[in-house]
């Protein structure tokens, strides 16, 4: 029992660092702006919906899923952010543990570029929540009961990443990239992790999860007041700027890679605009929806009784973003010119009548993908840390900037832009399928 | 777009049925004209769910009529609709469904033991266009070959899902095992008794029970004129009248466990373990969630990160929105073994029958109990069957709200209580690989 293969098979079917910081405040007590920055230099955005029964605290970082070492070691931001939850603080408890104790739920996710620490909490516990989360993080403490525990921790997710469409998405970053995070990719291996040492674990921490580099974010049943529960770094205030993002390094012409894991399948991937090409951005998340939105999708609906599993997704970067299409399945090979045809019709105007639709569809799913607080925070989270969250989708609703574009949008532009991005040659990886002790990267 | 993981496994990490905790508004009730839609605002919501309940589930099909209620729910569904609406995929026929589609909303229904919960979801405008198209369906359903097809089909594809989980193939055994009659039947029914139910079998379960005079609609999320109106023209839609009394009702348990064994692909054993339990509003419905407390954790370990089921030894299903209620753990054989597993379960519930907690154990395990109940309800769609759930025991749509009070006052003596009288009886499915051999289902 608790074998690594028999979890493969099932799946392939205020503390202690310091003070509390001090809240703005203007000499007519108005009300804290929904986003800022406070005086320890953490940036914060609170989006309160008292209707939630509860509510979820997040800390995003700019950091590289690798490192900031020359070689790196994919999957280290998580492998650090996990390991910090388990550390046991000067506060006595571990942050994983007092999320349990409180019935909460934490999260932590690694990105090419970024990692989360979210939990998912009762209103009542948010200002703790917030104490302990940022005393942890902003003055990290790292412990080798804590990095054991994180380790493990690190295994599985990466264990599950490896089983799913996750692991091809991750491996077409170095089929359009020749160097940078979206290159090096966020899986890590088991060897990897048992590599980690202690020191290196803390020094990425020390660095990524400083306060100047950090991104609060409240979600869903909580009160500004629990700002006041920020906790300042004591000590050395280390380096008072954010993390500039990592260079990209897209290759002259993408490439095609094979390589050996627990799934079989094939990644098609383009290099997209850059988030600050919002109009662009926002017309491949139309694109992504219209072909690939399970049964209603172009792409879903001409797989027929296919057995294959197609996505297809826009990832908005800060510079550029990727447009990503993943096929598994026992007919991945069968639904590989049906997407292909189905991308190259896209750069032909749907009819006015179909394109409306496809709008509202569209907009109900992406709006129904933002109907939890972890997935509210996540949407700010993201944009915020790709240096865009005015453009948040869950910025303002239906009366935001995103959904304007979205309602400016035309059949004309939508088929020129998916000429522009889609029409070029795509990065290609093809997963050989290969028994779980067997798969190894190749290229 | 961002690329977002967080947001699916905080929803993976569910229990089973939904009931709200305490939000900032009460729920307004409407009177629809003896039915009644109860609605629960939310001002910052882009998003509405209406949502339907008809007294159709489980436990109004006979022994031969498994996955009637399904059949019948998912041929609405399919029903083809006069009104084309605009759509990206022309050429394939035009359901309900494909026309909620083209709205930008959403249609989505849940077969329960005793209702089957209709889902619309979308914006108030899209809803607005969307629920005539609902109401038009409901009025007339087909229920022709052609559209049962389409609807075994669709319901094929639910089915895999959860005969693909090993807990919700324990879960479904166990229910099978404790409730009588139709409301133990698998949700969804199988392809085998799906084929054998005909046009003639649909019209006359629709006939006999999607009756106004037992229906109501919970409402959360961007509520308005849009959704009452929408409120008003989906009961209106069906035909006046009511259906016989509930008769759900459970199966005694044995002396002895009762041992259920199934083998199915799966690489490890599961075990589940099904108990009887207090359903929401019983006065010992707060002592039973802070005891899921206590058994969900007995083998926590220093986790960094909240676990997914696949990684963690043990977990439960509690199916409090039905009475009686019955509530099952699951051991995951690929974590623990399954033995020492299930001793250490039984040893916990009989200790926790015979000795009180130390207050340091109940202290720990209430306020854990409080937070998972806070974070039952985290969707719009789960918010809108909260109330559902509340309204269908026959409470306040708002009763839920007074649970975490009511977990704060629960005493050692209490959780004693409530294991001797539900925690010492039990049945048990095994689900095991293929490979082990020997029969079984």
């Amino acid at each position: 029992m608790g074998s690594r293969a028999a979890i493969v098979a099932a799946l392939l079917v205020c503390g202690g660092a310091g003070a509390s910081a001090q809240l703005p405040s203007t000499p007519t007590g108005t009300a804290l702006p929904p986003s800022g920055t406070l005086p320890g230099g953490v940036a914060y955005v609170i989006r309160p919906d008292p209707a939630q029964s509860a509510a979820a605290v997040a800390l995003w970082y700019r950091a590289p899923s690798g490192g900031f070492d020359a070689a790196p070691t994919p999957g280290l931001a998580r492998l650090a952010a996990a390991t910090v939850a388990a550390s046991t603080p000067i506060t006595g408890t571990p942050l994983s543990a007092l999320v349990a104790r409180y019935g909460g739920r934490l999260f932590v996710e690694g990105y090419p570029d970024s990692v989360s620490i979210t939990a998912l909490v009762p209103p009542d516990r948010v200002a703790a929540t917030v104490r302990a989360m940022t005393a942890d993080y902003f003055a990290p403490v790292v412990t080798a009961a804590g990095l054991q525990t994180g380790l493990a921790d690190s295994d599985e997710d990466a264990l599950l990443r490896s089983v799913n469409d996750d692991v091809i998405e991750d491996a077409l970053g170095a089929a359009l990239f020749a160097a940078g995070p979206l290159h090096d990719g966020t899986i890590g291996t088991h060897e990897a992790f048992a590599d980690a040492k202690l020191e290196r674990v803390r020094a990425f921490a020390e660095r990524a999860f400083r306060p100047a580099n950090a991104i609060l974010i409240l979600t869903g049943n909580v009160d500004a007041a629990a700002l006041a529960n920020v906790a300042s770094r004591a000590g050395p205030a280390g380096d008072a700027s954010p993390e500039p993002g990592a260079a990209e390094s897209p290759r002259p012409a993408p490439a095609t890679r094979r390589i050996d894991a627990y799934v079989g399948g094939t990644g098609l991937a383009w290099i997209g605009p850059p988030i600050a090409d919002e109009t662009a951005a926002t017309t491949l998340d139309f694109l992504a929806d219209l072909l690939f939105a399970p049964r209603t999708g172009t792409v879903s609906r001409a797989l027929g009784n296919l057995k294959a599993s197609v996505h297809g997704t826009f990832v908005t970067y800060h510079d550029p973003g990727i447009f990503v299409v993943t096929i598994s399945g026992d007919d991945a090979a069968a639904a590989r010119p049906i997407v292909e045809r189905a991308i190259a019709d896209a750069a032909k105007p749907l009819a006015p009548a179909a394109f409306d639709s496809a709008r509202a569809g569209f907009t109900y799913r992406l709006l129904a993908d933002m109907d939890t607080p972890s997935s509210v925070a996540d949407t700010f989270g993201w944009y915020a840390v790709e240096g865009d969250p005015s453009y948040a989708p869950a910025e303002g609703g239906l009366q935001g900037r995103y959904f304007g574009i979205v309602r400016s949008l035309s059949p004309a532009a939508v088929a020129r832009t998916a000429a522009k991005y889609l029409g070029p040659t795509p990065g290609v990886v093809v997963l050989n399928k290969v028994q779980p002790s067997a798969a190894k990267s190749g290229s | 777009m961002r690329r977002s993981r967080t947001a699916l496994l905080a929803l993976a990490v569910f229990t089973a049925p939904a009931i709200a905790p305490a939000a900032a508004a009460p729920t307004a009730v409407v009177d629809l004209g003896g039915p009644r839609a109860y609605v629960r605002a939310d001002g910052v919501a882009s998003l509405a769910a209406v949502e339907l309940y008809v007294r159709a589930g489980l436990d109004r099909q006979t022994a031969s009529q498994n996955g009637l209620a399904a059949l019948v729910a998912e041929s609405v569904l399919q029903t083809p609709v006069a009104v084309r609406a605009p759509r990206a995929n022309p050429g394939t026929p035009e359901t309900l469904q494909d026309a909620i589609d083209a709205c930008g909303a959403e249609l989505a229904f849940v077969v329960t033991p005793e209702n089957v919960r209709f889902s619309l979801q979308g914006t108030p405008d899209a809803i607005a266009v969307a629920a005539p198209l609902f109401a038009r369906a409901l009025a007339a359903p087909s229920f022709s070959p052609p559209t049962l097809t389409a609807a075994r089909a669709a319901l094929a594809v639910r089915i895999a899902d959860e005969e693909s989980d090993a807990r919700f193939v324990a879960l479904q055994m166990l229910r099978e095992s404790y409730y009588r009659d139709g409301a133990g039947l698998p949700a969804f029914g199988n392809p085998g008794s799906l084929a054998g139910l005909g046009p003639d079998d649909a019209k006359a379960f629709f006939t006999a029970w999607y009756l106004r005079g037992d229906a109501f609609l919970t409402v959360a999320g961007r509520s308005g004129p849009a959704t009452e109106t929408a409120t008003r023209v989906l009961i209106g839609a069906l035909p006046a009248g009511s259906g016989a009394p509930p008769s759900l009702a459970s199966k005694a348990f044995g002396a002895e466990p009762k041992r259920i064994v199934t083998h199915r692909d799966v690489e490890a054993p599961y075990v589940g373990v099904g108990f009887a339990a207090p359903p929401i509003g019983d006065p010992d419905f707060a002592a039973a969630w802070v005891m899921r407390a206590l058994l969900d954790g007995v083998f926590e370990r220093g986790a960094a990160t909240t676990q997914l089921p696949v990684f963690s030894p043990v977990g439960s299903l509690y199916g409090y929105d039905t009475a009686p209620a019955q509530f099952v753990l699951w051991i995951n054989g690929s974590q623990i073994d399954p033995s020492v597993g299930l001793g250490a379960v039984i040893a916990l519930v009989k200790g926790a029958a015979t000795k009180p907690l130390s207050d340091a154990v109940l202290t720990r395990y209430k306020e854990t109990a409080r937070g998972e109940w806070s974070l039952e309800t985290l969707s719009l769609d789960e918010r809108a069957a909260a109330l559902g759930s509340a309204v269908t025991r026959g409470l306040d749509a708002d009763a839920a709200d007074a649970v975490p009070a009511a977990i704060g006052a629960v005493t050692a003596a209490d959780i004693q209580r409530v294991a001797k009288k539900y925690f010492q009886k039990f049945d048990v499915a095994l689900v095991l690989p293929r490979a082990a051999g020997s029969e079984g289902g």
